[in-house]
């Protein structure tokens, strides 16, 4: 220490700043120097990996489940911990004993606190996006058609500094050594809450910041229909809320600055209370419509119209057409239906094409909100129209799974169709399904067996649609044994040629079991 | 006057941490004494307008500390070295100086400068860049110093500020009081005597919550002619009588 003035030319310990910035600016420079964030980063990431883009590479590369996952999945892992690293930051001052000396400055603690809370939601938001960009740039090289969705990530941004404001603000107000743990296992819990609340049908619980889409998102969004923004900006809402009236709720203590600063704190608590309630209100008028989460007050029409494209097709015996999004997984169908579709070829009443549909057969059901349809054929010439995916919707299979589930349900499903037994295909076809299965309700030995034949012969496992008839006696059940066996041995060409001769007459059920070849 | 003073009280619960306290200070040193639990760091704690009182008058700088735009306006002419002094273990010297200029509100383009004085001032120059948690105790209390002085406080409060300073560091110290003492109002609470004795131009003893003496370091080591006040020092003795005399009249144990 010295006792003289300050020295004519001292020495610069600390490197004068060329610039000079504003005091906000240099207090958030300094906030951001020694926030936690910078530590917990590779945690962060490494939490991003596992939850988020190793589950996201697992799937095909379709924007849309991409996306969702960057707020749904990635915000799972993010909020808790983002809610007590900020509870950390909040608390600090009473933990680190500096509470009188802090106390004492003239910059009103409101504003210190908001300083202290933008440093840690400036690196949590840096974090996230730097992940989101990682898998969304790793999807563009992937991705056959569209682009990334911003709502979710916007949903999610917003969600991080939400997680940050509640935490930084239990921190402040209860400062402990445990209120960080505490912060992130209520924000769990939080989290928990929501999702029952969501499967539980309540409405309002939509608002769920994890929501994407509702609780089963279909294809249709993002891929053969726009990308509803509805439930996003209510989410927004009240995200932003949340974080306006934890953050104003700081500023309401008489210390905490003076009259106009707490007026103004004030009203943000009131703004943001608003604004939270307002975005849970919307959400409690939202309906699962085909293509997304419809909010009548916020929904513009035009995002109902289909969005056009250009198929991918494949120009085998019965053309395959698919979304462009799906061209990765063309051959994959390809070889999936192929063997089905080449033997149903040319016969009467066999689809001329393949073509992709969304899955649009959404229907309120009060079990479990909403089913799936599957396969249709219909129209003059008769197309299949397919839904790719069925019982695994993209984000919760992989692309094998997809196409396994073409192979094993869908194959059989079709060759049902074809030989006139009713099914999943006819319970589902509506209108066109009628040409594909006009006997509906009946079912007989010759098409059970033809039907068993088929799928056998191609290496197919045999569902639901067809099914055993229950004979009185078993030599019933031996007599159709033994005719799906005949048929299963018979060569392909034999197969298709009695088949093209005898179809019509074997879907109107005019062909005994002992006329099987 | 930068330190007006009249019936000033403070109560914790049933605690009467100081009762009734009248002052009035100028610039200079002044160098508060006192046993523990006399009251000094509640005394300073009100005039660094950390806790308010619970009754009395308080003028700091000429402002009234009770409103707060004033309150305000004494924050940024103040400097305030608490007792424990906490510290953030990942900011350097520098910017833990340079983070309270700003909170202090000293004009953006005054701090780089203000920074790098304050830390020369206080010895720990070739520390600027180093963390906080890297350093000693004594170098710590240097830090807080810095921090104390980095907006040239026109009231400057010092709770214990040599405690874990060595020898030569203290007489540093000393000297840069004095040198504070010649335009602002330096409050200096301390056990060590005769850091009073070699820098305070004034000092007040205080026992029980109440100053029982206000004068100069040679009025108060006066107070011991004629007695058997123990002590190594004059002004130790000094101190010693006068506890001893405000104790007797209060009927209170010595």
């Amino acid at each position: 220490m010295t006792a003289a003035t300050a020295p004519a030319a001292p020495p610069a310990p600390a490197r004068p700043a060329r610039i000079t910035l504003p005091a906000p600016a240099r207090l958030l420079r300094l906030e951001l120097r020694r926030s936690i964030m910078p530590w917990l980063a590779p945690l962060l990431a490494v939490l991003f990996w596992l939850t988020t883009y190793r589950p996201a590479m697992a799937n095909p590369p379709f924007w849309n489940v991409r996306s969702g996952m960057v707020q749904s999945h990635a915000m799972l892992a993010f909020a808790p911990l983002l809610a007590g690293a900020a509870a950390w930051a909040g608390s600090r001052d009473r933990r680190r004993g500096v509470a009188d000396l802090v106390g004492m400055t003239a910059l009103p603690p409101w504003a210190r606190q908001v300083a202290a809370w933008a440093a840690t939601t400036c690196w949590a938001e840096a974090v996230y996006l730097a992940c989101v960009t990682v898998l969304y740039v790793v999807t563009a090289h992937q991705a056959a058609w569209g682009g990334p969705l911003l709502w979710p990530v916007a949903v999610g941004a917003t969600f991080v500094a939400a997680s940050c404001a509640i935490g930084f603000a239990a921190g402040v107000l209860l400062p402990g050594r445990f209120t960080a743990p505490l912060a992130a296992f209520v924000m769990f819990l939080a989290l928990a809450g929501g999702a029952f609340a969501l499967q539980a049908n309540i409405s309002y619980a939509q608002i769920w910041p994890l929501n994407v889409q509702g609780a089963f998102p279909a294809d249709a969004y993002g891929i053969f229909y726009p990308y509803l923004p509805d439930l996003p900006i209510a989410q927004l809402l009240f995200l932003a809320g949340l974080t306006a009236a934890a953050l104003g709720g700081l500023g309401l203590p008489a210390a905490a600055g003076g009259r106009w600063l707490r007026a103004i704190a004030a009203a943000m608590t009131a703004a943001g209370l608003a604004a939270a309630g307002t975005g849970v209100a919307l959400a409690g008028t939202a309906r699962l419509e085909a293509h997304g989460i419809v909010i009548p007050a916020l929904h513009d029409a035009a995002s109902d119209r289909p969005t056009s494209y250009t198929p991918v097709c494949a120009h085998t015996a019965i053309p395959i057409c698919l979304h462009p999004s799906y061209r990765a997984l063309l051959p994959d169908v390809t070889a999936a239906l192929g063997p089905a579709l080449s033997q149903v070829a040319g016969l009467p009443g066999a689809p001329v094409r393949v073509t992709q549909v969304a899955l649009t057969s959404v229907q309120a059901e009060p079990s479990n909100g909403i089913a799936f349809g599957g396969p249709v054929i219909s129209g003059r010439p008769p197309v299949l129209y397919l839904p790719l995916a069925g019982g695994t919707l993209p984000g919760q299979g992989t692309a094998s799974a997809i196409t396994e589930n073409l192979r094993e349900q869908d194959g059989p499903v079709i060759l049902s169709a074809l030989v006139g037994l009713p099914g999943e295909l006819g319970a589902q076809a509506g209108s066109g399904a009628a040409e594909a299965t006009p006997n509906p309700g009946s079912r007989h030995a010759a098409q059970v067996a033809v039907l068993d034949g088929l799928v056998k012969a191609l290496g197919m496992v045999q569902s639901a649609p067809g099914g055993r008839i229950q004979h009185g006696t078993p030599s019933g059940a031996n007599q159709e044994l033994a005719a799906t066996r005949r048929f299963a041995a018979l060569p392909a060409a034999a197969r298709h040629a009695w088949l093209a001769t005898h179809l019509a007459a074997l879907r109107a059920g005019r062909i005994p079991l002992s006329e099987v070849p | 006057m930068n330190v007006e003073i009249s019936g000033l009280t403070r109560r914790f619960g049933r605690t009467q941490a100081v009762a009734g306290v009248n002052l009035a200070l100028e610039a200079g040193v002044f160098g508060l004494l006192g046993p523990n639990g006399a009251g000094k760091t509640s005394l300073l704690r009100m005039l660094a307008t950390v806790i308010p009182p619970s009754s009395g008058t308080l003028k700091l700088l000429g402002r009234d500390p009770g409103s707060y735009p004033q309150r305000r306006q004494i924050r940024r002419r103040l400097g305030y070295l608490p007792q424990n002094l906490g510290y953030y273990s990942g900011f350097t010297v520098a910017e833990f100086v340079e983070y309270f200029a700003l909170l202090k509100e000293m004009p953006p383009e005054r701090v780089p400068a203000a920074v790098t004085t304050a830390v020369e001032r206080t010895g720990l120059g070739d520390k600027a860049r180093a963390k906080l948690r890297t350093l000693s105790g004594g170098m710590l209390r240097r830090a807080g110093i810095a921090q104390a002085i980095v907006n040239e406080p026109e009231l400057l409060l010092l709770d214990e500020p040599t405690a874990g300073l060595d020898p030569q560091q203290r007489v540093t110290f000393r000297a840069l009081l004095r040198d504070l003492g010649l335009r602002a109002t330096v409050v200096v609470s301390t056990h060590l005597v005769e850091d009073v004795g070699a820098a305070c131009s004034q000092v007040a003893l205080m026992d029980q919550g109440k100053i029982v003496f206000c004068g100069t370091p040679a009025e108060l080591t006066a107070q011991a002619d004629g007695t058997d006040a123990a002590g190594d020092a004059p002004l130790e003795r000094g101190y010693s009588a006068v506890l001893a005399a405000a104790r007797a009249a209060t009927g209170a144990p010595s």
